[in-house]
């Protein structure tokens, strides 16, 4: 049983080049922040080290921090240049009962996160999840395609803030 | 020695009956021997994520019943855990106890359909009527209290619609003796059933650190034989007051994960389900259910992740508050999105008439996966 | 050998076993009921198509703003002060003319979210639950009473008020204008003012 403050001292001493900070404001949970270049070392750490064994990851989730330049379009639409695209990674051990948040932001322009699917397989389906809804590429992922949404569909990832309803779809018309 | 031949690819769904739903199965074939399952899912995709980032916070509510539809109360209860967990706000026992009796006569309810629905998955159609007689029994216990038979909008952030229904107390406890002869009717009629124990005995075998691995939880981790249920290891509401056991898949006619014993691990859980609900209802106190509702919900800013034992496993909400009255961002994180991420392992070297019987075993809702 | 036979056995028995049970259930009562003849009662608290009274209806909108699939649409005009539109049942004063309350029952999603916080108890979900219809568009309840034309009435007088008030207001800020020409207040800022006025009305 370690406390997120413990953990995180334990990847600070582990892996003193990487950019690892924790936000202790959020009022709910502590949160890790890496940098997304190491994020399959790190987890490959936490999920083998002996006195953490992260054995489960309880979800991942892809966000959209809309932390960018915000610029009107002339239809009144926005579209947001700049900023980041986060994901979260809840991880919990079944054997010592601990949990932690780790999150990591990419460039929105190239939001490129190295893959946790051959460290806990649920990754597997979550990431092209957030792939999927995100457009967040997770590198080394033996299957990234979309998942939830048809397979051709170009119109845009559609939990984007600035997402906007194409008209067509292969000719049909997408608002009913 | 097996002569090699090309891999068939054959299409089960997405308008099949064993499908529980609208999902597309690619099935990988070599003769009659399964070499990999693709499942493709998103028919069900009704954006539901996208929904609550306009909607305010107790809007949210009637949309997370339509997510998994056969146990919506367990939904709404944990969405509203989860705010309440955001706002840091406490509500009055009443209101955790009536939650809790709802939430367990959920859980059996859930538990008859996946049962009900296996038997016919199997080939046996008479279980299947007499668990939706009982089913209908809990679903009208439910529209005497708030209304509605499957689409409660009952648990609402920080309270519930309505308070119990005079009559429901003694309803539930009439439920509850007529009941447990029906599981063990149940029993006999199914669970020890040669020809269903042939049929699902040793069949889809999950060994317990793959199911760690792919995060799977409720019946189906336990089933392979490792007593993690939320409800003890990370205690939500108030069920550390009450005393249930969780019953493990023992390996009883096969091998410790099979399709048998998930079974038959949510036969026993509709046991323990009746336990936790009689002591709630002895304990039942007085009360108000709506006075701790908040007249307008506007977390701090932060982020949650909260997660309770639905019947299917660990329904998660992830919720991030940027201060105003809606969510900036919901993310669900459903059980049988991971039990169906497995289905290919499971029924690698198994032969087609399997996949029927490892599909049900896992229990999936399509309103879940695809949201 | 041994082990095919007691397979066969209590493949056998087991069945048995199970038929034993479908038999008893011959000479229970039955639980189905033949439906469109008879029709099980429902409870008091049931969920079904929505009902306005409109008699009691203030146009307070509350209904419209709490549903989540927005399938409720109210437009209101203000009454003019000679006219009394009475009281609702509670003792509430009505000053809205509601011109539209138009509710499409096929987008409901019957969460009765509208319900808890009408002021008057107005709208309410009832017990008809056989609704189907042909055409999708005889699913849009109109619960309005004013017809078209009153209706236009209502909102002409409306206008009619507003123009007057504002031709008092502007004729008042002219002569304050004038008043105060010396200060140079341009015409600008007393149409701003004037709008500003308008937009708080």
């Amino acid at each position: 049983m370690k406390k997120p403050e413990e953990i995180f001292e334990i990847l600070k001493n582990k892996f003193p080049d990487a950019d690892i900070q924790i936000d202790l404001e959020t009022p709910t949970e502590p949160i890790i922040s890496i940098p997304p270049k190491s994020v399959h070392n790190i987890s490959l750490f936490l999920r083998d080290e002996e006195e953490l064994l992260f054995d489960s990851l309880m979800c991942l989730s892809g966000v959209d921090d809309a932390n960018g330049e915000k610029i009107k379009q002339e239809d009144d639409s926005e579209i947001i240049k700049g900023g980041t695209l986060s994901v979260y990674y809840h991880l919990y051990s079944v054997s010592l009962k601990h949990k932690i948040t780790i999150k990591t932001s990419a460039d929105r322009e190239n939001p490129e996160v190295e893959s946790v699917e051959p460290i806990w397989k649920t990754a597997d389906w979550h990431e092209r999840e957030a792939y999927d809804m995100f457009g967040i590429i997770f590198l080394n992922h033996p299957n990234l395609k979309r998942i939830l949404m048809p397979y051709d569909w170009d119109a845009g990832y559609p939990l984007r803030k600035d997402y906007k309803n194409p008209e067509f779809y292969k000719g049909m018309k997408v608002p009913y | 020695m097996a002569i090699k031949t090309e891999e068939m690819i054959l299409n089960m769904g997405p308008q099949h009956p064993s499908t529980h739903g609208v999902l597309r199965l690619e099935l990988i074939l070599e003769g009659e021997l399964i070499v990999d399952v693709i499942p493709h899912v998103g028919y069900l995709h009704r954006c539901f994520e996208k929904h609550c980032e306009a909607m305010t916070y107790p809007q949210v509510v009637p949309y997370t019943d339509r997510m998994d539809y056969l146990s919506s109360m367990y939904n709404n209860f944990g969405y509203a855990v989860a705010v309440e967990r955001l706002l840091g706000i406490e509500v009055p026992e009443r209101v955790e106890y009536i939650r809790v009796i709802m939430g367990e006569l959920q859980r059996i309810a859930s538990h008859l359909v996946a049962i009900g629905t296996y038997g016919l998955d199997i080939g046996a159609f008479t279980p299947f009527l007499y668990c939706f007689r009982d089913r209908e029994r809990i679903l009208s216990l439910f529209e005497m209290t708030c209304g509605a038979r499957l689409l409660y909008n009952y648990i609402w952030v920080g309270g519930l619609s309505h308070d119990l229904h005079p009559d429901f107390v003694r309803l539930t406890r009439d439920f509850l003796k007529d009941f447990k002869p029906t599981i063990k009717e149940l029993n006999n009629l199914l669970s020890y059933n040669k020809i269903f124990i042939e049929r699902t005995a040793n069949v889809g075998v999950l060994p317990l650190d793959t199911a760690i691995n792919y995060g799977m939880t409720g019946p189906n981790l336990r089933a392979s034989g490792l007593a993690f249920d939320l409800r003890r290891e990370d205690p939500y509401s108030i069920y550390d007051r009450f005393d249930f056991n969780i019953p493990i898949g023992e390996g009883t006619h096969g091998t410790v994960g099979d399709c048998w014993d998930r079974y038959y691990v949510r036969v026993l859980e509709m046991y323990e389900s009746i336990k936790i609900i009689e002591q709630a209802l002895d304990k039942l106190p007085e009360g108000d259910v709506t006075s701790a509702i908040p007249k307008r919900i506007k977390p701090p800013k932060g982020t949650i992740y909260s997660r309770v034992e639905n019947p299917r496993g660990e329904l998660g909400y992830f919720i991030i508050s940027d201060g105003s009255l809606n969510p900036f961002r919901v993310k669900v994180r459903g059980p049988s999105f991971i039990s169906l991420e497995l289905m290919g392992e499971l029924c690698k070297g198994h032969l087609v008439s399997d996949v029927v019987a490892v599909l049900g075993s896992i229990d999936i809702v399509l309103g879940e996966v695809d949201r | 050998m041994k082990q095919y036979f007691k397979n066969t056995w209590e493949g056998l028995y087991t069945v048995f076993v199970g038929m034993k049970i479908t038999f008893k259930h011959l000479f229970v009562p039955s639980v189905t009921i033949q439906y469109p003849s008879v029709k099980v009662p429902l409870p008091e608290r049931v969920r079904n198509r929505l009902y306005v009274n409109m008699d009691d209806c203030i146009g307070c909108d509350q209904c419209a703003r709490a549903c989540p699939v927005n399938c409720i649409t109210i437009e209101t005009v203000k009454s003019l002060p000679e006219e009394d539109l009475g009281k609702t049942s509670n003792g509430k004063k009505k000053a809205l003319w509601v011109t539209k309350f138009n509710i499409d029952i096929a987008k409901c999603c019957y969460c009765q979210l509208c319900v808890f916080p009408c002021p008057t108890e107005c709208i309410y979900m009832t017990d008809v639950y056989e609704f189907a219809e042909f055409e999708r568009n005889n699913l849009i309840y109109n619960f309005a009473t004013l017809t078209a034309e009153e209706a236009e009435e209502k909102k002409v007088n409306y206008e009619k008020m507003m123009a007057e008030k504002e031709a008092q207001k502007a004729a008042a800020a002219k002569a304050k204008a004038e008043a105060a020409a010396k200060t140079k207040k341009d015409e600008n800022s007393s149409e701003n003012k004037i709008d500003k006025e308008k937009d708080s009305e």
